[in-house]
């Protein structure tokens, strides 16, 4: 095996482990697995690295300077936001006013995050901890309008006042957001060049963060927390990656390191604004999704991850995936364009209970997590999991767990579910711990059916991707009954979010607001158009910028203008491909049309209501160059029965109220072609696919199951 | 409940004020549970300084109680004010707050209300003169009797555990 020549190394370093992707030439690849250290990710990653390449008998001195492309995606950074353990403390400088925007907020951040019985409970609802405390917030006094003009012209004394107390009390960082900035940004401009003089007087180097320069658009709460988190949390996760960057240097790669960015595309880790990589994790699955549905020509996937605490559902839509502009992210509403995935509280870790009220069985919402279950003594959980439950039913091999690494006891398992589930219950602990997994299914089952429907379409139109930890073992209980195209789950499910990694593009986005109305009036259209145009201009000059930092030659950067528009005086904004230079005639009535068209395709036909005009909310810039991928090798289609060497016995699984004689199987060893009847449960390290009575799985060319109901 | 101790012990920091927010929140959320009135009974009945048996608290400070073959309501200061059936409020000081003057003293001068339009009446215990109870209403309006609960029922059929 020496020939083998790694070229992309893709990793996903979770909160508990990392993974990571390893494709070679050929576009075969190699998944490995290690505990993610969180005080130098460096470390695990390399061990992760050495537990893939161990597959192929070759060392990480040998294969790093091979290495053509990394691709970064992590937890650590929305850790430290969800854990409030960012950096600080924080000057920020507002309008006057406007000092209390943290203890305020809005009211969608006194909930976010709740599942849906405590958003209806309003006793629930609570502030958050402002990561800012209120005497680190100035007010100046200065006014912009909503058409950018001057109200009020900007104090300076006060600018010069607040940037002297906020160095006074250590501010480490100053953020300066007024309203109306991404309008007119010369005040924020003045005040930053103020502040910069006080500093020089002080003899100060810290940095002053612009809302207008970071993120020119409306909502200034979002704005202004997109700023605060930069700093936060962002920036203290640049060491780590430049760590990173230098490790695998020494290890004798070459290669550019490249970080998810939550909109799709891969950053360096020198971009401007780091934040733009804080939602990175989901994000990988739906662009190894995309690149899946480009191989097969698939029009419409609906992508589902099954991990320890979430169900991650994500669509693509005539090949087309959702950016969302506002998410809600550890409470705090952000202006981070992010592909749209909608999560629900439930996975393998999800841990469940009987209430004693109504004796019913409820799911979470809390989860095991890396302890899994009763099943893992060391984990310390006392409470039954999803896992337990799947153990109990025979669908997850007690001696294989993640390769046999970790030992789970299937009795301690039983035992818990005997006792807190099945009696309580009066049932016996089998029929019970399958009531228990139907029940997760079927929640999920509706999350995603709810989705589709959404959407106006329905399974039919789709196909299904499942992945992630648990998406295997439970892809066919969630899919029961509901007529999708396809179900597909590819052999290396375990570790897809890092291949999605490998799969995006190196790309930089910019957003900015401009609010502009087309209607039939040739002025008016003309206006719309010099305005969508000196935005492209500038954008596209700001990516050109960021690649040539990276060391990088622009002209080879394809850029893609788009715009976010809407009906006038409706509320959500859709995502819309442009044409740049746009003129005023064809031009706008052909972004119009293809407006009108992705509406209905979204929403309705019949709720479009084009009568009082288009508002164009954004101009969108994509500067994208490319870079190498991984390709999916197909392999060649051999006999639909399995190799003798590929059997690993039999166990018995409970399924419907049954014991069947479940046939098992070594994933590592099928080939393509192989067709496996269920009952059935084919292993590998990582990942348990479950094929339950009745069902069928095909492996095709590209090591994709395809399961099927009869 | 796993643990009846711990139980215990988060519905007496609950009492006291001092259960953390997250804990109090997970009480919100989480499932109802059936022993939970038992437990802050006999966690009030150890606050208190004297011996009837609590069926029912009122309010922070009053307590509907057992004392003999009546059932009174009684402050922790150890005043009783009578049956439980007629309004506490009857026997106890009032303060009515009906004029600017009264009113000033609580409100920001740009804030308050009018007292053509509400008046503000506050019931005090005769025994401790603790601040019980606080109406705000039209004037004129009759002195509301917060609550009149049906012990027998309440005991029966949600305890299951008749009183007698």
């Amino acid at each position: 095996m020496a020939q083998t020549v790694p070229r992309i190394l893709a990793i996903d370093a979770g909160g508990t482990m990392t993974d990571t992707f390893v494709v070679d030439e050929a576009g075969a690849f190699t998944i490995g697995k290690a505990q993610t250290t969180p005080n130098n990710e460096a470390e695990g990653l390399l061990r992760s690295f050495d537990d893939a390449l161990h597959y192929w008998n070759i060392d990480r001195t040998s294969a790093a300077p091979h290495l053509g492309a990394v691709v970064y995606s992590g937890t650590s950074m929305l850790n430290r936001l969800l854990e409030r353990r960012g950096d600080g403390p924080i000057g920020v400088i507002v309008t006057a006013g406007m000092e209390d925007y943290f203890r305020m907020e809005r009211a969608v951040q006194t909930y976010a995050g709740y599942p849906f019985s405590d958003r209806l409970h309003v006793v629930t609802h609570v502030h958050n901890e402002p990561l800012v405390p209120r005497r680190y917030v100035k007010g100046v006094r200065e006014r912009i309008s909503f058409f950018g003009e001057e109200v009020v012209p900007l104090y300076d004394n006060e600018v010069r006042s607040a940037v002297h107390s906020l160095l006074q009390m250590g501010a480490r960082a100053i953020c300066i957001n007024f309203l109306y900035s991404y309008r007119d940004p010369r005040h924020e401009s003045e005040a930053m060049a103020i502040a910069q003089d006080v500093l020089r007087e002080q003899g100060s180097d810290i940095p002053i963060y612009l809302s207008s320069r970071s993120n020119p658009v409306r909502g200034d709460l979002a704005r202004l927390n997109t700023l605060v988190v930069e700093v936060y949390a962002a920036r203290p996760s640049r060491q780590q990656l430049f760590n990173i960057r230098d490790r695998l240097k020494e290890e004798g790669s070459s290669a550019p390191v490249r970080v998810l960015a939550s909109y799709g595309g891969t950053v360096s880790p020198d971009v401007e604004w780091l934040v733009t990589t804080l939602i990175s994790g989901p994000i990988g699955g739906i662009l190894g999704a995309r690149r899946l549905a480009d191989t097969y020509q698939f029009e419409n996937v609906v992508c589902t991850d099954v991990g320890g605490t979430s169900f991650d559902v994500g669509l693509i839509t005539e090949r087309e995936l959702l950016t969302r502009t506002e998410p809600t992210v550890a409470r705090f509403l952000l202006t981070l364009p992010t592909l749209a995935m909608d999560s629900i509280g439930a996975g393998t870790g999800t841990l469940v209970r009987i209430d004693p009220a109504v004796k019913r069985v409820t799911l979470g919402p809390d989860s095991a997590g890396y302890r899994l279950g009763v099943c893992y003594e060391p984990g310390g959980v006392s409470v039954p999991s999803i896992t337990d439950c799947d153990l109990v039913l025979g669908y997850i091999n007690p001696d294989y767990f993640l390769g046999g690494e970790v030992k789970v006891d299937r009795d301690r398992a039983l035992a818990a579910i005997d006792e807190q589930i099945a009696r309580p219950l009066g049932s016996d602990p089998f029929s019970a711990a399958e009531g228990v997994v139907r029940l997760l299914e079927t929640q999920m089952r509706d999350h995603l059916y709810g989705m589709v429907l959404g959407l106006g379409y329905s399974p039919e139109n789709y196909r299904l991707l499942g992945y992630g930890g648990g998406g295997p073992l439970h892809v066919a209980g969630y899919t029961q009954g509901l007529e999708f195209q396809d179900i597909l789950v590819p052999s290396w499910a375990a570790a897809f979010s890092a291949f999605g990694g490998a799969c995006a593009d190196y790309a930089y986005r910019y957003d900015r607001s401009i609010d502009l109305l087309i209607t039939t009036d040739a002025g008016a259209r003309e206006m719309v158009a010099q305005s969508l145009n000196l935005a492209w201009q500038d954008l596209h000059d700001r990516i050109a910028d960021e690649f040539l930092r990276d060391g990088l030659n622009p002209d080879g950067m394809s850029f893609v203008p788009s715009v976010r528009m809407q009906y006038m005086g409706m509320l959500d904004d859709i995502e819309v491909r442009a044409v740049w230079p746009m003129d005023a005639g064809e031009g706008l009535t052909d972004l119009v049309k293809r407006f009108d068209t992705l509406f209905a395709k979204i929403f309705a036909r019949s709720a479009r209501s084009p009568e009082a005009g288009y508002f164009v909310t954004k101009a969108i810039g994509v500067g994208i160059l490319p870079t190498e991928k991984p390709v999916l090798p197909a392999f060649a289609v051999g006999d639909a029965k399995a190799d003798p060497s590929a059997d690993k016995g039999r166990r018995q699984l409970f399924w419907r109220g049954e014991w069947h004689t479940a046939r098992l199987w070594e994933m590592e060893k099928l080939r393509s072609g192989n067709e496996i009847i269920g009952p059935a449960v084919i292993e590998a390290p990582a990942t348990t696919l479950l094929v339950p009575p009745g069902h069928t799985a095909l492996l095709d060319q590209y090591r994709v199951f395809h399961l099927m109901n009869g | 409940m796993a643990n009846d101790d711990e139980n215990k012990k988060t519905v007496q920091a609950l009492i006291s004020g001092e259960l953390p927010w997250a804990e109090m929140k997970d009480l919100m959320s989480g499932t109802k549970d059936p022993e939970r009135f038992r437990v802050v009974r006999s966690i009030l009945q150890s606050m208190v300084p004297f011996p009837e048996k609590i069926l029912l608290p009122l309010t922070p400070h009053l307590f509907i109680v057992q004392k003999q073959s009546e059932r009174i309501v009684k402050c922790d200061c150890g005043y009783e004010f009578g049956d439980y059936r007629t309004n506490w409020k009857y026997f106890s000081r009032v303060r009515v707050r009906d004029s600017e003057e009264s009113l000033k003293s609580l409100y920001h001068p740009d804030q308050g209300v009018d007292p053509q339009w509400m008046e503000l009446r506050e019931f005090y215990c005769p025994g401790c003169f603790r601040l019980l109870e606080t109406e705000a209403v039209p004037p004129g309006y009759p002195v509301v009797f917060d609550f009149q609960p049906d012990l027998d029922s309440f005991y029966r059929i949600w305890l299951k555990e008749p009183l007698d």
